[in-house]
């Protein structure tokens, strides 16, 4: 265990103070004497935790885990859960800074990261899942929602106070918790907007959607008042948001070094762990572990990019992912590099011009809806064959989330369009971003490597 | 005779509205689902069509080209339809008002929209549909649909228009519901399949027709004696859509001796059990009947209590011994809350069958022998 901590950014003297808890936690969440032993092999085999920043965001996911588990017990009076909320990291990070009786997360992020990537052992949350209303099969329901509905049902999280989702991605999470409302009397909120923007009025559109929105997440914070019992002000949220400056910087830093090196100079694996780090509700106070995470990893890929070392080739084929990398399962993101194929971005990052500056911390909020995963169809290709172009990418892999209607319905004429004006190949492989029984490794193996003679060859 | 005279309108229907369309007439179509006011595209001169074709594997499939399997055979189907190019409805609309209810059908507008052949409104539907500020955002864009529809059509939509439009479809409304509570009686005097054809014609109909076919049936109907007491078990349809075409299911339950004597389907079912109000602001009005004075789908927010209680008042007042559920393959949000009501009928001893359904031909016996062991089921109980 003492080991795995220490892959995982713990120092010795924070293992001593800490392990009983963790321990617990573990203990709670099924984890055995294997599991740590895998855990450490996958750490070391997917992962860069030579780097100390990696070790570090692992070290932030495993707290987030264990204080989860341990909420309850630990003297939390009021437990949020947000999942699929864009911004309730911002609004979560304000609660749990104002008040040490309040517990508020994102439930599953972590958790994919410590069970699914690191001890492989997520499928009995999802199995959990799967035994009540989001069955396995042919249906394809989305396994993020599984993992979320499987931690709660399964009781490996204590039963929260309430419950948040936004509507404006899925159908399928306020569904879940609309039915965890009726079946276990859990309180939920959905803030939503109109996903009913149109090509040919882009950005006055944008503005109506982030209006509806600002409008639904104010509604959404007077709910949350009633339940914690004291107020959110504006001034709570702006704090909070100048206070993520640091490590909103500080992952775009590690993105753009990352997209404008070659060799690329860490495993795409890896890239999973910003999505994450940039999801947790951690408090004002722990913000600059995370902020502190980013800006040691930054240097660290900086003196490799110095160098000339790379985890692939000088002149690999570079490419473009639509999606982020696998949230429970990194073996996909890894068999690429070992096929020599540099994964240097994800669309995330992609997302449309707004002049729409605001004051409003509801509305700043609400500007993630200018971005790829939240655009549709029509504006989404443009803004990805600009990507392309700008990342001067050789492909694009498009391992579309299958149960995730929003992105999946896209796949086919993203590749029609990129293919007809760019002329890269585009591959689409039928994916579940949060499953690792979706994967099949000689199948992957075998369409990668055929992708890869398809991209064009650069010199080195 | 007047399903004859129905059945002559709708063969000569597709004929009517090319002629219209020469006469400068646009057509203007809608996907189903009750939450695109037909009456604002009536009064603008334009003539609306819900478009609600499905059950056919062949279009559902041909989409697959441009959708993955993961969209439901409904939603595939539209797309379906208008890449094969052989169903002349879909061939004729000039604009579609796509309603942005499920992840399905805003996919399918946005595919249509990509394609760049055809004019789209995309109708936002606010999925709190008990909230203020939601009902204004509802309000707002049914004046937009307004302005881009005069804009479209070159007719302006005067206020007068859309009274006289919200009468008309008020009638039809009326009328639907008044034939659907005649099927209370045992043995009900229409049979669900000719019930739903009949809710189904009235998307393609020319309204004034329709309303007057409606009105001679229900005149017909309502006088009509029982002349038996039926053995056949009561049995109510829940799900998500049953479209023009989709006929199986209703077909097999009535061979297997069962009788669907009502239904609560989101889409493919003209919704007709509210009416608007027609005064003071009508779009207000229309955002309102549309969006709040209504049983949510289950896209909706908190929805799946108010569907359930809607339903068990169905199961009271229409004498339901046993529920069928029927659902779209890949349908995510229905197939969730099929746990909750079966959890929930199981609960009130009401027996519930859950079956899904990709068009395809393949399963149909499989579905008869499942029918036939429920519709037993039922029968023990009662």
């Amino acid at each position: 265990m003492i080991e795995l901590l220490e892959l995982c950014g713990f120092e010795k003297q924070e293992i001593e103070a800490e392990l009983p808890r963790i321990e617990k936690a573990f203990n709670r969440l099924g984890i055995t004497t294997e599991d740590i032993e895998r855990g450490k092999q996958r750490l070391n085999k997917y992962y860069d935790v030579e780097l100390k920043g990696i070790r570090k965001v692992f070290r932030l996911c495993v707290r987030e885990v264990v204080s989860a588990v341990l909420a309850r017990e630990e003297g939390k009076k009021k437990i949020i859960y947000g999942f699929m909320a864009p911004g309730w990291e911002i609004i979560g990070s304000a609660l749990v800074s104002k008040s040490s009786e309040v517990y508020a997360a994102n439930l599953s992020w972590a958790f994919q990261v410590v069970l699914g990537c690191v001890f492989g052992k997520i499928v009995p949350i999802l199995e959990a899942a799967e035994k009540k209303w989001l069955k396995a099969g042919v249906v394809t329901h989305c396994a993020n929602v599984k993992t979320f509905l499987g931690l709660i049902v399964s009781e490996s999280v204590p039963r929260p106070d309430m419950l948040i989702t936004s509507g404006s991605l899925c159908e399928t999470a306020p569904k879940t918790l609309d039915l965890l409302h009726e079946l276990y009397g859990i309180p939920v909120c959905c803030y939503d907007t109109c996903q009913d923007r149109e090509l040919s009025d882009y950005l006055d559109g944008t503005k109506r959607a982030i209006d509806m929105s600002a409008k639904s997440l104010r509604r959404l914070t007077e709910r949350i008042q009633e339940v914690v019992g004291f107020e959110i002000t504006n001034d709570m949220l702006r704090e909070v948001m100048d206070a993520r400056g640091g490590l909103d910087r500080g992952i775009r830093n590690i993105r753009r070094l990352i997209e404008n090196s070659d060799p690329l100079p860490i495993r795409a694996a890896n890239d999973n762990l910003w999505t994450i780090l940039n999801m947790l509700t951690l408090s004002i106070d722990d913000l600059p572990d995370a902020i502190d995470a980013t800006n040691t990893a930054y240097a660290e890929l900086q003196e490799r990019v110095d160098k000339g070392l790379g985890v692939v080739e000088k002149g690999a084929p570079r490419i473009l992912a639509m999606l982020f990398a696998q949230h429970a399962d990194p073996r996909l993101e890894h068999l690429a590099g070992e096929l020599g194929i540099a994964i240097v971005a994800s669309d995330i990052g992609l997302a449309v011009p707004y002049d729409g500056a605001t004051e409003d911390p509801y509305v700043e909020i609400s500007m993630y809806l200018r971005g790829s995963l939240s655009t549709s169809l029509p504006r989404r290709i443009p803004l990805i064959v600009e990507g392309c172009k700008r990342l001067k990418v050789d492909g694009v892999l498009d391992r579309f989330h299958a149960g995730c209607r929003f992105v999946s319905g896209d796949a086919p004429l993203l590749k029609d369009a990129i293919e007809k004006e760019i002329g890269i190949p585009v591959l689409l492989l039928e994916w579940e971003n949060f499953d690792p029984r979706i994967y099949k490794h000689e199948e992957y193996k075998r369409r990668l490597e055929v992708f890869k003679t398809m991209m064009v060859k650069k010199p080195a | 005779m007047e399903e004859n005279r129905l059945a002559a309108h709708l063969r000569d229907r597709p004929a009517q509205l090319a002629e219209a369309k020469k006469d400068g007439v646009k057509i203007i179509g809608t996907f189903p689902g009750n939450y695109v006011p037909e009456e604002i595209i009536y009064a603008s001169g334009a003539v609306p069509l819900c478009l609600t074709h499905g059950g056919n594997p062949h279009p559902a499939d041909a989409a697959l080209s441009v959708l993955p399997h993961v969209f439901c055979p409904f939603a595939r189907a539209q797309i379906g339809e208008r890449l094969l190019k052989e169903n002349p409805y879909y061939s004729m609309i000039d604009m579609l008002v796509a309603p942005i209810t499920c992840q399905h059908l805003k996919k399918v507008a946005e595919v249509w929209e990509y394609d760049g052949d055809l004019e789209i409104f995309k109708l936002g539907i606010p999925h709190k549909f008990d909230g203020d500020f939601e009902l204004e955002y509802f309000t707002d864009r049914l004046r937009v649909l307004k302005d881009r529809l005069q804009a479209f059509t070159g007719n302006e939509i005067t206020d007068e228009k859309i009274a006289g439009a919200i009468a008309l479809y008020n009638r039809m409304r009326e009328l639907l519901k008044n034939i659907s509570l005649i099927r209370r009686t045992s043995p009900s005097l229409v049979s669900a399949l000719d019930f739903v054809k009949l809710n189904h014609a009235s998307f393609y109909a020319d309204p004034d027709f329709m309303v007057d076919v409606l009105d001679s049936i229900y005149q017909e109907l309502k006088d009509k004696q029982q002349e038996s007491k039926a053995d056949s078990p009561r049995l109510m349809l829940l799900g998500p859509n049953i479209s023009y075409g989709d006929y199986t299911v209703l077909e097999l339950v009535k061979t297997a001796g069962g009788e669907i004597v009502i239904e609560e389907i989101c889409e493919g079912i003209r919704y007709y059990w509210h009416t608007i109000e027609n005064k003071g602001d009508l779009y207000q009005s229309l955002a309102r009947g549309y969006l709040v004075d209504r049983v949510p789908c289950a896209f909706m927010r908190d929805s799946a209590k108010k569907r359930l209680d809607f339903a068990l008042k169905l199961v009271k007042d229409f004498n339901v011994s046993g529920v069928i559920w029927y659902e779209l393959l890949c349908c995510e949000t229905y197939d969730s809350e099929s746990y909750y009501f079966a959890h929930e009928m199981s609960e009130r001893n009401i027996p519930m069958l859950i079956l899904e359904s990709d068009y395809g031909t393949a399963d149909t016996g499989q579905l008869k022998t499942r029918i036939e062991a429920f519709i037993e089921i039922v029968k023990g109980v009662t």
